[in-house]
């Protein structure tokens, strides 16, 4: 394994015999790594847009602290990008074990206090192990399925990958944080038919997944306002006054990006914004701030950048020398997909309301340093697609 | 190969992407292009509702801060109108209410038929209801659909019924006021003071309304509050009345009147004109008992105009308002009445029409020497009667005009007294009326008939309201011929009394009889002038106002006035003239007057006709005055009633301290209780004897809750020590003289 800096310039001069048309570090795809820094600047401003007039004492409070984690995960990416990922695969076990570990203690305190938790309190930075269940289900899965070399995923094997991202999955509905464990379910899909699951399996995924959902209402591993949430979507002109909550926050977001118009309302100019009205905007709604503030031009730059992400992830999904690498590429590819689209969508009324943030965009730590390490995980892959 | 089929999947995966985006992009372009508008316009023109948020109500302190008048929370269950048009919801919500708030079914029913209720507000079913019951209501919420409770300000008055008439009390705004309170931004279920300060200071009581203004929905539901601005308390009032003094006054005032109800009046054998003697009102026994049924009394400070104590009966309890009494039992305690003398709701002291009697003598003495009629040693020779000079003697003899007038009777002699020669010093003191008639002539025929005593007596302000922060104050009338004219129009006098103004008339003036008219603060506030040489003040009633929130004292009852911020002083009263008053002619007057309430006697005047002594009229009463209490001058008067029938006599008297340290005048006037010194003249010296720390007076303390089975507008309050009453040659209370 071999590190050097990323900036440097490729043969910039004789002599330099660390330099070679292979070496990763001439590799980082510039392309994706401006796009990903571009959506996190984006997400500082919108962060403090929408959360500037929510805490009189310090409009800055949760800007100051998504930079602080945007450097904390800039780190974290640098050393996910300096190591192969082979080395990753050989403590995809570990890693995996460590997770369910974790999320099993987080369900059994959540037990013990008779409390939900979603997160470890570690002093200033609240640790959400779903968060990292994403990065690691991911890894051990495509570890698990590049495994075979072949180009259609085995029945047995499908099973065993079931086992693994089930695991997980039910462990965090158990939380219960519905949104995360649809994240993973996304993941497992797309990595599935990439690896060439037959579309029966995919179908039995999607039952399957449908059928945890259900079981998790049933047996009332959901919270309350989950089960609201859900209603809501079903009936958004409800009249129950228990509901009335959760539809205004939708209607209310939905007003925000009507608001917007083509041209938007201008920075900082968004009542909706300003106001009061929309409950953790900062968090949960930002591309509604986005779409009030910069209006149908800017929602749909916001897109474009993801749009591009994507399709450069795709992209080196395509170039991995490896099935590995381009599993690990489609995972996150879904995931982001997923992610982008089911905030987006609740954002717009045409998804229930979870609490899945916008990667890169919404204020929090958890979800930054898994995107970034992820997305450290796609260069890992494009740096050593020459090797 | 197996790359391609890998391509194929990541096509597939790619395909999914781009049509998840392509989702999410047209939906956004639907929403900011096509439902834009919409949209916007829900969030810029967005229904709002306002609720208006009722201040809490100044408080109202006496001189020392003691609380009169103060806001109480209450809470009161209401129900959501809209939800009781259906007969079926209204059962079941009256039924299920009924037990909690101890209301039957049917009183909620009949309240809801009774149509007193704005469909748009929630309809109050049940007023004051305790925090536990508030609390109960409120934790089962789920059972009581539609029910809230409301939290309202009520009105109490800590030591009612003290100074009733004064503080005033609160009403629902009526039909009439409606527009003017809706145009000042008042809400329709508000109530708002009627009578007394609370009325007259409304405005600064009130307070400024807050606001809530709530984004509605298109069912009206409140979707957000967008602006709240809380309300602004009212004003505070510090008034000029002394609690202590008002409750004496109080009970001076009703100790005479119950005093005067157990005497009787003569009901004399008069000639008749066809010379059988019977008795003036054949009707009636040979005595006939006083029925004394109302009086008031005004004690201020003459130097300040501040008012003292200002006390009129029958008096009220003012918490009756706020008692929420049906429409039966408010008749039953307030009786409906065309009985002047039973009116409670009437402050006599700013609203009474008297004649005034020989009170008025000291102005017309004042109109005599100023105008140089007379001198201040000119003597009149009072023969006992007056017979008029200017008019033709043929028109009197044809009985077309009356030209003889009477002194009073003289009880040792049966017959009108006759004083003999009298200056004006004299004739205040013993009270000669023919003095007086004929200044009412001569001043009369010496103008050629201008209205010049008139123009000197309102100079001491009558005829005009003194402009005290009372409402409904009476202006009082002075009569000349355009007020003669006015009341022949309004069928007062007849015509042919209304066509002019004569000497008759005047005569009549000057010893305060006739169309006279005047209220005891006009006459306590006259008498003030006298006393402070010369100075007419508007009467203060208001010391101070201060901004909201004027903090409780530790000692009970009262306000913590030391923390009050002063929004509006009333330091200097507000003169109303400057009366020309020289010390030559003033000092006479005063003289005379001072030996009217001179202690000890031998003050009168030994007639230089029949050598008889006259004793001044106060002269038994005051023959035991302290030397240490506030030394006085007063004058009686005794004003004439329905067919001059002795049990009809007004009782009048006005009295000022010649201790300019100790500036007090005070006026009393008791209805049909008889002469001056009996009834009127009593109250005044009690008071003077309290003021001087001379009589024991009760200490003032809150009220008991309001009895609401009585049917009584007050308790009775009468003075535990009579012994002030005493006057010489009595026993006190029941002497007559």
């Amino acid at each position: 394994m071999t590190f050097t800096l990323p900036g440097r310039r490729p043969d910039s001069g004789l002599g330099n015999l660390g330099s070679s048309p292979g070496d990763p570090a001439r590799n980082v795809d510039w392309t994706l790594l401006v796009v990903q820094y571009a959506l996190t600047v984006i997400g500082c401003f919108i962060i403090y847009s929408a959360s500037r007039t929510r805490i009189d004492s310090d409009p800055y409070a949760f800007v100051t602290r998504q930079v602080v984690f945007a450097i904390v995960a800039s780190v974290v990416m640098v050393f996910v990008m300096s190591v192969d990922y082979e080395w990753l695969k050989e403590r995809a076990r570990f890693l995996y074990g460590a997770t369910l570990v974790l999320l099993a203690l987080l369900v059994m305190v959540g037990l013990v206090t008779g409390q939900d938790r979603i997160t470890f309190d570690l002093g200033p930075f609240n640790l959400q192990p779903a968060e990292l269940a994403k990065f690691t289900t991911l890894l051990v899965l495509a570890a698990y399925l590049a495994d075979e070399r072949s180009d259609e995923v085995s029945y047995p094997r499908f099973v065993g990958g079931l086992l693994l991202v089930g695991a997980p999955t039910v462990l965090v509905i158990m939380q219960p944080d519905l949104g995360s464990a649809s994240v993973l379910i996304a993941m497992a899909m797309g990595v599935l038919l990439v690896a060439g699951a037959k579309p029966k399996y995919i179908a039995l995924i999607s039952a399957l997944s449908l059928v945890t959902v259900g079981a998790a209402f049933v047996g009332r591993f959901v919270n309350q306002y989950q089960i609201e949430r859900l209603r809501v979507f079903l009936d958004q002109e409800t009249t129950n006054p228990q509901l009335q909550d959760a539809v205004y926050q939708v209607r209310n977001s939905v007003r925000a990006v009507g608001t917007g118009g083509v041209w938007g309302q201008g920075w900082l100019q968004g009542p909706l914004t300003n106001g009061r009205d929309i409950p953790v905007m900062w968090a949960d709604f930002p591309f509604a701030a986005v779409a009030e503030q910069f209006g149908l031009v800017g929602g749909a730059a916001l897109l474009g950048l993801f749009g591009v992400a994507l399709a450069r992830i795709w992209r080196i999904a395509h170039l991995s020398r490896d099935l590995l690498g381009t599993y690990l590429c489609a995972g996150v590819f879904t995931m982001l997909l997923w992610q982008v689209f089911q905030n987006v969508g609740m954002t717009l009324g045409i998804m229930p309301v979870t609490g899945l943030p916008m990667p890169f965009i919404s204020y929090g730590g958890s979800s930054l340093i898994t995107y970034f390490a992820m997305f450290g995980l796609v260069q890992s892959v494009h740096m050593r697609r020459m090797r | 190969m197996a790359a391609d089929k890998r391509a194929t999947r990541l096509g597939v995966l790619a395909l999914v992407g781009l049509v998840l985006l392509s989702l999410i992009g047209v939906r956004l372009w639907f929403l900011q292009t096509v439902q834009a508008d919409e949209l916007q316009e829900r969030v810029t023109a967005s229904k709002t509702r306002t609720v208006q948020l009722v201040p809490e109500r100044g408080r109202i302190f006496d001189a020392d801060g003691r609380v009169l008048a103060d806001s109480e929370r209450v809470l009161t269950v209401a129900v959501d109108y809209q939800l009781l048009r259906r007969k079926a919801n209204r059962d079941e919500i009256f039924r299920r209410l009924s037990g909690w708030i101890d209301v039957p079914v049917e009183d909620m029913e009949a309240r809801y038929q009774s149509g007193r209720y704005s469909p748009f507000l929630p309809m109050p079913l049940k007023e004051d209801v305790t925090e536990e019951v508030a609390a109960a209501i409120l934790e089962r919420s789920e059972d009581f659909p539609g029910v809230e409770i409301l939290t309202e300000s009520r009105r109490v008055y800590p030591y009612a019924p003290h100074a009733a008439h004064v503080i005033g009390y609160m009403g629902a705004i009526t039909a009439e006021q409606e527009d003017d309170y809706r145009a000042q931004g008042y809400l329709s279920n508000e109530r708002v003071g009627q009578f007394g300060v609370e009325l007259a200071f409304e405005e600064l009581l009130h307070g400024e309304w807050g606001r809530r203004v709530y984004e509605v929905d298109a069912a009206n539901r409140p979707v957000r509050l967008l602006e709240e601005i809380p309300p602004i308390s009212g004003y505070d009032i510090q008034l000029t009345i002394d609690l202590d003094m008002q409750q004496y006054v109080e009970q001076a005032l009703e100790t005479s009147l119950y005093d005067r109800r157990q005497q009787l009046a003569p009901n004399p054998e008069v000639e008749k004109p066809d010379g059988t003697r019977e008795r003036m009102d054949p009707a009636q026994p040979e005595q006939v008992p006083f029925k004394a049924p109302a009086g008031s009394a005004v004690m201020m400070n003459y130097d300040t105009a501040e008012v003292v104590a200002m006390a009129s009966y029958p008096t009220f309890d003012n918490r009756w308002f706020e008692a929420g009494l049906s429409g039966d039992k408010f008749k039953e305690i307030f009786p409906v009445t065309d009985d002047p003398d039973q009116s409670i709701l009437v402050n006599r002291a700013a609203q009474g029409r008297y004649n005034l009697g020989s009170t008025f003598k000291p102005f017309v003495a004042y109109a005599a020497l100023e105008t140089g009629l007379l001198g201040p040693n000119d003597y009149h020779l009072d023969q006992g009667t007056y017979r008029m000079t200017t008019v033709d003697q043929d028109r009197c003899d044809a009985g077309l005009v009356r030209c003889v007038y009477k002194n009073a009777i003289c009880s040792g002699t049966g017959r009108p007294c006759t004083y003999g020669y009298v200056n004006v010093n004299d004739a205040l003191a013993v009270s000669s009326d023919t003095y007086f008639y004929r200044i009412g002539e001569e001043i009369f025929a010496a103008n050629q008939g201008a209205p010049v005593l008139q123009d000197m007596v309102k100079l001491f302000g009558f005829g005009a309201d003194t402009g005290i922060d009372l409402p409904y104050e009476f202006d009082g009338t002075v009569p000349d011929r355009e007020l003669k004219k006015r009341y022949a129009e309004l069928g007062i006098i007849t015509e042919g009394e209304g066509r002019g103004y004569y000497s008759g008339d005047n005569v009549q003036l000057a010893i305060g009889q006739g169309l006279l008219s005047a209220t005891p603060l006009q006459l306590a506030n006259g008498y003030a002038a006298i006393a402070n040489q010369g100075f007419l003040y508007r009467p203060q009633l208001v010391k101070a106002v201060f901004e909201p929130g004027v903090p409780d004292s530790d000692r009970i009852g009262f306000a913590d006035l030391s923390q009050a911020r002063v929004h509006q002083s009333f330091d200097r009263p507000e003169l109303i003239r400057q009366i020309p008053f020289e010390p030559e002619i003033r000092l006479p007057i005063v003289a005379g007057l001072r030996r009217v309430t001179a202690p000890g006697g031998g003050q009168g005047l030994n007639s230089s006709l029949t050598g008889n002594y006259h004793r001044p009229t106060g002269e038994n009463l005051f023959y035991d005055y302290p030397a240490s209490a506030i030394p006085l001058a007063g004058k009686t008067g005794t004003a004439q009633g329905a067919g001059n029938y002795p049990w009809n006599d007004s009782s009048a008297f006005a009295a000022f301290s010649i201790d300019e340290s100790r500036p007090y005048v005070m006026s009393a006037y008791l209805e049909k209780s008889g002469y001056g010194s009996q009834a009127a003249a009593p109250v005044v010296k009690c008071s003077f004897l309290a003021m001087s720390g001379l009589a024991p007076m009760d200490p003032v303390v809150p009220s008991d809750p309001l009895d609401l089975s009585s049917s009584e507008a007050a308790p009775d309050q009468r003075l535990a020590d009579t012994s002030c009453f005493a006057s010489r040659g009595g026993t006190g209370l029941g002497a007559a003289e």
